[in-house]
Formats: C-alpha cells, sequence, structure tokens
C-alpha cells in the first residue's frame, strides 16, 4: 500500500489529455465460488458465458426503459465526457462516461441493431469476446454510479444504470466482484455488511451508553430491538465500528434523547447500506431492503429514520416504497404495502432522514445547542452523490442540500462552501462509492478523490478548514483513508451528526 | 487459493493475504504477514493483537476502533487508550491491518 | 423515369421514418420503469416534470451546463433546422399556412446559422481529442450528410435558384398517388436523396435521441417515491 502517490493537483483545473489505457487491466477481486453461490450466482465463469451473457442483457433491455433508451439514444456529443472524477483522476479515455456506456454500446449494437449487425465498423460494434468481457469487468469497476454525468446529458443518460446492467450480467454469469458480494452475502447470514453479530452489536452499544455517561453525565439510551419503540433508527454498520462514523451515531441518539424520543435499532435489520442497488441486482436489492420491512412490521414501530448513508438514503427515499411498501400512498388493493402503511404514522415522512428529524427538531425549537462547542472546527459540507443526485429530503427539491447545511449552522459557527460547480448537483464522488470502498482499489480510490481534494485544499488554504462534514459512511471511510495520501489529516472528515454531538444540550432529562 | 509458507508450515490465505482457516494461526505467521506490512512487532504490537483475539474469540468479529481503544486504554493506561497510539502500531488503521496479523477475518463494508 | 425513382425513394423513406419510429416510440413506452430514478434535485409535481422536459427539449439546459461549446453549437443546429423544416412545409401545403408564409425570409438563413452550427460541431469531432477518441465513423458521416443538406439546400437557395414551384408540385402531386415529374437539377437530386437517406436511417441510429428524451427517466420521472408508490408489473409479481 505505500506505494500509492497522490496524484499532483492540476496548475488549472483543465480538461486533461488522454492517456489510453492507463487503468486498462486493473481489477478487482473476483469473487470466488463460495461467496457467489451463497448469493445464488454461479461459481465460477460459466462455460456458455457468450449466449447467457447476451440473453442477459436482452433481458434487462425489456425490463428496464432507463437501458433501452440509454443505449439508443446517445449521440457522442462529449457533454459527459469530462464530468468523470475517475477520468479525471486517471486520464484513461475509457473513464470519459460516454466510452465507459460505449463498452456495452458497441456490444448491443452488434446483436440488437439493424446497422451494428450489418455494419459493425461503421457505428462502433462489437462481438462480445473474453476481451471485451474483461474490459467490462476492469472498467464497470471504475464507475462509481455517482449520477454526475447524467446531471450534464442532454438526453439524461445515466452511466450508473448501464454500470449496474453490466454488473449484473457479469454476475449473472458468475464473474462478479468479491468485495460486493461477500458483502451482500453477509447482510443476508448476519444482518449487516460488517458481519457484526448482535451480541457484539449490544456490547458496543453498551460500550457506547458508557463512553456518553462519562463525557456528559446523561444517561443517554441505545436502545436495541424494543417492541413498541416509536421510531426504526436503520443506520449503516460502520456506523456502530469505524471511525468517525460512531460519533455520529453518538449524535443520533443524543438527539433522540433530548426529543425524548423513544427509539431503537434493530439487531436483524443493522445495516441500512444495499449494496444490491451496486451490483444492479433488483432481487438482492428487494430482499435486502424487505428485512427492514419484516423488523418494522415485527417491532410494531410507527416511524422509520435512516442514518448517515449517502447510496442507502437513495434506496431508502427512492426505492424501498417500491420495494417494501416503506412510504405512503400505496394503492387500496395494493395489499402487500397497505400492510405496513396502515402502522406507519404519516403525519411524518416515510422514511425520514436523520437530517430531516433533526432539522424538524430544531425549528420546533425541541433543541438546543452551544455554538462555542464547536468553535475549534472551521466547516465545510461535502455533498454525497446518491443523496444529492438520487434523492431528497424536505417538502422541496434541493432540500437534500439545504438541511444539512442548515443544521451544521444552527451547530456551529464556522462554515464555508467549496467550489460551487463541485457541490450540490454538481457535487464530486468520494472516489470509493458504488461498491469500489475496498483495497484492491486503493489506486483508483486515490485518483479518483482528485477533483474533491483540490478544491478542498482551496477551502483549507484560504480559509483555515479543518472539518470535512458529510452524511455518507462511504466517504467517511473514503476520506479517512485517502485523505493522507493528499497530506491531510485522516480526522478532517466527520459526520453532521458529529457535530451536534458537540453542541448538543441535553439537560437532564 | 493463495498460500503462504512459514518455517515449513503452509498456510492458506485469501486474495489479501488474510488467512482462511482461523485455527491455523500462530505466531510465526503473525510474524511474517507483520514483515509484509512493513512492521516490526514489538511487546505492544502484541498486546493489541492479544486483545483481538480474545475479543474475537468472545463476539466473532473484531472490536468497533472505539471498543478497542477503550479495552487498551483500561488495561494498558489511559495514556494509550487513543486511536492515535494505534495508528502509530499499524499506520493502515488498527481495524485492518492489526486484524490481518491477528489472523482474523477483514472487516468488509463501507470501513 | 428519375421521377419516379425519386418518389418511390420518398414513399419508402417516409414509411421507414413512420413505421420505424412508432416501432421504437412503443417499444419504450411499453418497456417499463420499474425503479424512481429522476435525477434529482427533480420536480414534485407532474406539472414541473413537463416543464422541465421543456426546458430541456427546447433550451438544452443540461447541455448548458455542461459545455457551452456543444450547447451553442448544438442549439443552433437545431433551432435552425427546425425552422428549415417549418420553412419547407411550404413545398407539402397547398395553400401554404399563414405562419410557414411568414417565417419564410427567417428560413432563408436559417441554412447559413444550420450549417455555423454543424461545421463548429464537426469541428469539435475532428480536433478535441476526447471528442474524436469517441467517435466512431458513423457520427462523422451523419454530420457529412447533414452539412450535404444543408450546402445543397444553400446552393439552391441563393446560388443556382432551383425550380421551387416544380419541386412543390412533385411532392404535391405524389402525395395525392399522381405521378409529376421532379425538375432536372443534380444539386435538386443530390438534397433530395440526402433528405430521404436521414429519414430512412432515423429509427435505426442515434438520431433516437430525439424521441428518446421524452422517455429518459431520470429526466421524466416526478420526484416523490415517498408518496405514492411507485411498482412495475413485473417488480409486483414477486410480491406474490
Amino acid at each position: 500500500m505505500a506505494d500509492v502517490v497522490a496524484p499532483p493537483y492540476r496548475v488549472i483545473p483543465i480538461i486533461p489529455a488522454l492517456i489510453p489505457g492507463s487503468m486498462e487491466g486493473l481489477k478487482p477481486f473476483v469473487a470466488n465460488d463460495k461467496i457467489n453461490t451463497a448469493i445464488g450466482f454461479p461459481g465460477e465463469l460459466v462455460e456458455d458465458w457468450h449466449d447467457k451473457a447476451i440473453a442477459k442483457m436482452g433481458e434487462l433491455l425489456s425490463k428496464y426503459r432507463s437501458l433501452k433508451v440509454y443505449m439508443d439514444a446517445c449521440v457522442h456529443c462529449g457533454a459527459c465526457s469530462d464530468k468523470c472524477h475517475y477520468f479525471i483522476g486517471t486520464q484513461d479515455p475509457k473513464n470519459m462516461p460516454v466510452a465507459r456506456q460505449d463498452l456495452m454500446r458497441s456490444v448491443y449494437r452488434r446483436y440488437f441493431t439493424l446497422p451494428g449487425k450489418l455494419f459493425p465498423k461503421l457505428v462502433g460494434a462489437r462481438d462480445l469476446t473474453k476481451e471485451v468481457l474483461d474490459e467490462w469487468y476492469s472498467y464497470f469497476h471504475q464507475c462509481s454510479e455517482c449520477r454526475r454525468c447524467s446531471v450534464f446529458c442532454p438526453y439524461g443518460i445515466d452511466t450508473a444504470e448501464v454500470t449496474m446492467a453490466a454488473r449484473e450480467i457479469l454476475d449473472s454469469i458468475g464473474y462478479g466482484q468479491k468485495y460486493s458480494n461477500e458483502i451482500i452475502g453477509k447482510v443476508h447470514r448476519i444482518g449487516n455488511n460488517l458481519g457484526l453479530p448482535g451480541p457484539a452489536l449490544r456490547d458496543t452499544l453498551e460500550g457506547l451508553e458508557e463512553d456518553v455517561k462519562d463525557a456528559t453525565g446523561v444517561d443517554v439510551r441505545f436502545p436495541m430491538d424494543v417492541k413498541g419503540a416509536e421510531v426504526l433508527l436503520i443506520t449503516p454498520s460502520a456506523d456502530f465500528f469505524a471511525e468517525p462514523h460512531i460519533d455520529s451515531l453518538i449524535g443520533y441518539a443524543k438527539v433522540f434523547h433530548a426529543t425524548g424520543t423513544s427509539w431503537t435499532l434493530s439487531s436483524m435489520a443493522s445495516e441500512a447500506g444495499n449494496f444490491g442497488m451496486f451490483i444492479g441486482n433488483y432481487d438482492q436489492l428487494r430482499q435486502i431492503a424487505l428485512r427492514i420491512r419484516e423488523v418494522a412490521l415485527e417491532l410494531g414501530v410507527k416511524r422509520i429514520v435512516v442514518g448517515e448513508c449517502g447510496h442507502a438514503w437513495r434506496v431508502a427515499y427512492s426505492f424501498w416504497n417500491t420495494l417494501t411498501g416503506v412510504g405512503d400512498g400505496a394503492d387500496e388493493t395494493d395489499r402487500f404495502a397497505q400492510m405496513l402503511q396502515k402502522q406507519l404514522d404519516h403525519r411524518y415522512k416515510q422514511p425520514m432522514h436523520i437530517c430531516e428529524f433533526t432539522w424538524d427538531a430544531i425549528e420546533r425549537g425541541a433543541l438546543q445547542f452551544d455554538k462555542s462547542k464547536n468553535d475549534k472546527h472551521i466547516i465545510t459540507f461535502h455533498d454525497s452523490c446518491n443523496v444529492a443526485r438520487g434523492s431528497r429530503m424536505g417538502d422541496f427539491a434541493g432540500g437534500q442540500f439545504e438541511i444539512p447545511r442548515n443544521i451544521i449552522k444552527t451547530v456551529a459557527n464556522n462554515f464555508y462552501e467549496m467550489a460551487p460547480e463541485t457541490t450540490c448537483e454538481q457535487t464530486f464522488c468520494c472516489g470509493g462509492g458504488g461498491g469500489l470502498l475496498t483495497d484492491d482499489l486503493i489506486d483508483l480510490r486515490v485518483k479518483g478523490a482528485l477533483p474533491r481534494m483540490e478544491v478542498l485544499q482551496q477551502v483549507v488554504d484560504e480559509h483555515g478548514v479543518n472539518f470535512m462534514a458529510t452524511i455518507c459512511a462511504i466517504c467517511k471511510a473514503q476520506f479517512t483513508k485517502v485523505l493522507p495520501i493528499y497530506g491531510f489529516d485522516r480526522r478532517l472528515v466527520g459526520g453532521v451528526h458529529q457535530l451536534v454531538s458537540n453542541a448538543i444540550i441535553l439537560g437532564d432529562k | 487459493m493463495a498460500t503462504i509458507e512459514v518455517s515449513g508450515k503452509t498456510y492458506e490465505t485469501d486474495e489479501e493475504g488474510y488467512l482462511v482457516n482461523l485455527g491455523e494461526w500462530d505466531m510465526d505467521v503473525a510474524n511474517y504477514i507483520a514483515t509484509t506490512e512493513s512492521i516490526s512487532m514489538t511487546e505492544q504490537h502484541w498486546e493489541v493483537i492479544n486483545f483481538l483475539r480474545e475479543y474475537f474469540e468472545e463476539y466473532q468479529i473484531a472490536p468497533a476502533v472505539r471498543v478497542l481503544t477503550k479495552a487498551i486504554g483500561k488495561k494498558l493506561g489511559a495514556e494509550k487508550g487513543t486511536s492515535e497510539y494505534l495508528y502509530a502500531l499499524y499506520p493502515y488503521g488498527p481495524g485492518k491491518q492489526a486484524c490481518k496479523i491477528a489472523g482474523l477475518p477483514k472487516p468488509t463494508g463501507c470501513v | 423515369m428519375v421521377s419516379t425513382l425519386f418518389a418511390i425513394l420518398f414513399y419508402l423513406a417516409t414509411l421507414m421514418l413512420v413505421v420505424g419510429l412508432l416501432y421504437r416510440i412503443n417499444t419504450y413506452a411499453r418497456t417499463p420503469a420499474p425503479l424512481k430514478i429522476p435525477t434529482t434535485p427533480a420536480p414534485t409535481t407532474q406539472t414541473g416534470v413537463v416543464l422541465r422536459m421543456a426546458r430541456e427539449v427546447v433550451f438544452f439546459e443540461s447541455l448548458f451546463k455542461a459545455n457551452l461549446w456543444i450547447w451553442s453549437m448544438g442549439w443552433l443546429f437545431h433551432a435552425s433546422l427546425a425552422l428549415e423544416l417549418a420553412r419547407h412545409l411550404r413545398y407539402f401545403t397547398e395553400p401554404v399556412w399563414g405562419w410557414v408564409a411568414l417565417i419564410q425570409p427567417f428560413g432563408m438563413y436559417a441554412g447559413l446559422t444550420m450549417l455555423i452550427g454543424l461545421l463548429g460541431l464537426w469541428v469539435r469531432r475532428l480536433f478535441v481529442e476526447r471528442i474524436r477518441y469517441i467517435s466512431t465513423p458513423s457520427d462523422h458521416l451523419m454530420l457529412v450528410l447533414l452539412i450535404g443538406i444543408a450546402l445543397s439546400g444553400l446552393t439552391m437557395t441563393f446560388v443556382t435558384h432551383a425550380d421551387v414551384v416544380g419541386v412543390k408540385n412533385f411532392f404535391i402531386s405524389w402525395m395525392g398517388f399522381s405521378s409529376a415529374s421532379l425538375p432536372a437539377d443534380i444539386i435538386l437530386y443530390f438534397h433530395l436523396f440526402g433528405v430521404a437517406s436521414l429519414m430512412a436511417i432515423f429509427p435505426i441510429s442515434k438520431l433516437l435521441h430525439a424521441p428518446g428524451v421524452f422517455f429518459s427517466p431520470s429526466r421524466n420521472q416526478t420526484d416523490n417515491p415517498r408518496e405514492k408508490r411507485h411498482i412495475a408489473k413485473w417488480a409486483s409479481d414477486l410480491e406474490n
């Protein structure tokens, strides 16, 4: 690991020259037989992978309008070509969103369009060879599904959808990625991505109760598996385990305490993350999400709140209602969804982001803060891609940008924005999203962080920023690892509720 | 499957060099893995490894960094109960690097 | 003889365009969109979606955010093309509609601006390394075809002055399935052949971006997943 170095900042952030093949052959570990079969995929690359892959592609084209339209609509205008952080960091032309899509589009054209069948060279159509398949494996694991390209595409083509389809095809022929598939196995088997069993979780939570008592003198509870609690908190398992994640978990608990909310965690659904989305597999996405439904029904909770996790919030906000019925507005005849929706309290949004919960409490005047407790921090905010471009908070478009910032400004005095072309809907991915947060891709992760590090350096130089707040477990883990390689302190990254935790006045309820 | 060989004994590892069979772990292989991670094991390093193994024995998972720092602090004195101390021993992160040397499975997920 | 060939060519091209597009649009419309995937921030109401789509289609809003060169040249080309198409309606209507007559003077110059836009796009495709890298031969040919159509049209407007009355008579007659002859004019032949080719390849090429944009889930979905359950048929079947 020692040989991983950060690429130099660009003097002027211009579009880099191409270095073809610079990331060629980069290949995260392939899932082994045991990992694959545990989640129902073929153990290894199947004999008839070619025919299976083309058949799967045909199936996906008939099931997903997004894929069908995106395969046809691209005109190669190049609007997206300089928008991907991995392209900027690696200069590999195949990391341009359009070129990444073309890895699949070329095959689509060959097998599913008339011109591609007749004149493959003319329209850039290719046979699906083993080389092409390997190229898919490599470059579809150099996309973090962050959707930045889709903001700029005149047709809204979202490379994330193409990457998901490609990974789904790869998994269906036994050529999946170790990191994501191993984690999916753990979530089914143990209840969370980390593999943290119930007793260990309970021990951790009890330890936290002691810590908070020592630090504040107040008995803040971290309840688990409590039937009849009002709120079920679903949070990434990293919040139980990693630094700085755990500080935000303490923040959530303090908010619940201070607002007098009865809440609980679940040992069975002890994971907000859903890597089913990363591999584009609807069944996995659904099965993982269904655990939350089951637990909600079992515990009889009235509200479901989601902790600081980017892709989990996208799944929760955008997909949970579809997948599990956690939400509102199901048809009267929709018994599956109604069963849960009748139980939930629809005076509140279902599901609700912890930032929405906290901001709502702040607006009601239910929380008091001592802002000076955060004075040692000069803060900026990194918008996480899945929250920014795949979800919303509050009642209006763009609430996902305002609400976390409003919270920060309520609990701290020093806040500065990074360059506007790198925040809100145009935010750059941290470089570790979409199932790439694994050590075997550390080189890619470091390079992919370049655009964010450049603008972070600006606010560090101009304003002395020493804390980059974010609301995503992947962002936190990725930056903790990557910041030192760019010469920053790893503790420069932290959660929004970490700041809330610092400043909140608990009283003696 | 990859393997490593230390003083005539063969150990099965995964692609990343983590032991596959936790029962096979011994001090020889721990020392060997440490050298591949550019760490020379000292008394302080072993204190962490031993705690990790004890914790794993009980909970079937490595402890959270916070649990680890607290336990080390309680056992070995408050000045050692900080993540700085642990990072100084295991620069690539006490979670993963120390687990690897201790023969425990790698913590996965967003960590 | 040439006239009849052109007539057949245009019947075929029209057939391919109409049938091909209907087939494609039908496929898009029937393919389910199982998940809510609007690129957010997205409109929370149906009216908002219509406005977003209108801004996208009329002003190329996303492209404007992306790159001013592609946006300005692309917009210039498309706006000019729209004007040209409208202007050309006079060859297919009798009497000519009032608004079509009204835009004739602008339409004359739209050919020029269309050419400028196309050349601007082609220059980018040829000389910007990234764009050259992603271009297939068909991308270049498509531009060549459009430039050819524009150039031949401009030549007939400003230099050779084609027999437009004859052209109109040709189209109006064949539209009523009665024969008429096309003025013998090599530039006109070139122009018409180019247009017929464009019509024929439309439904099997990247020109599908035109209908495609309206079906793009990241642009045409309402951001209301918490308020209303969105479920595709094949997905709800999993629940039973």
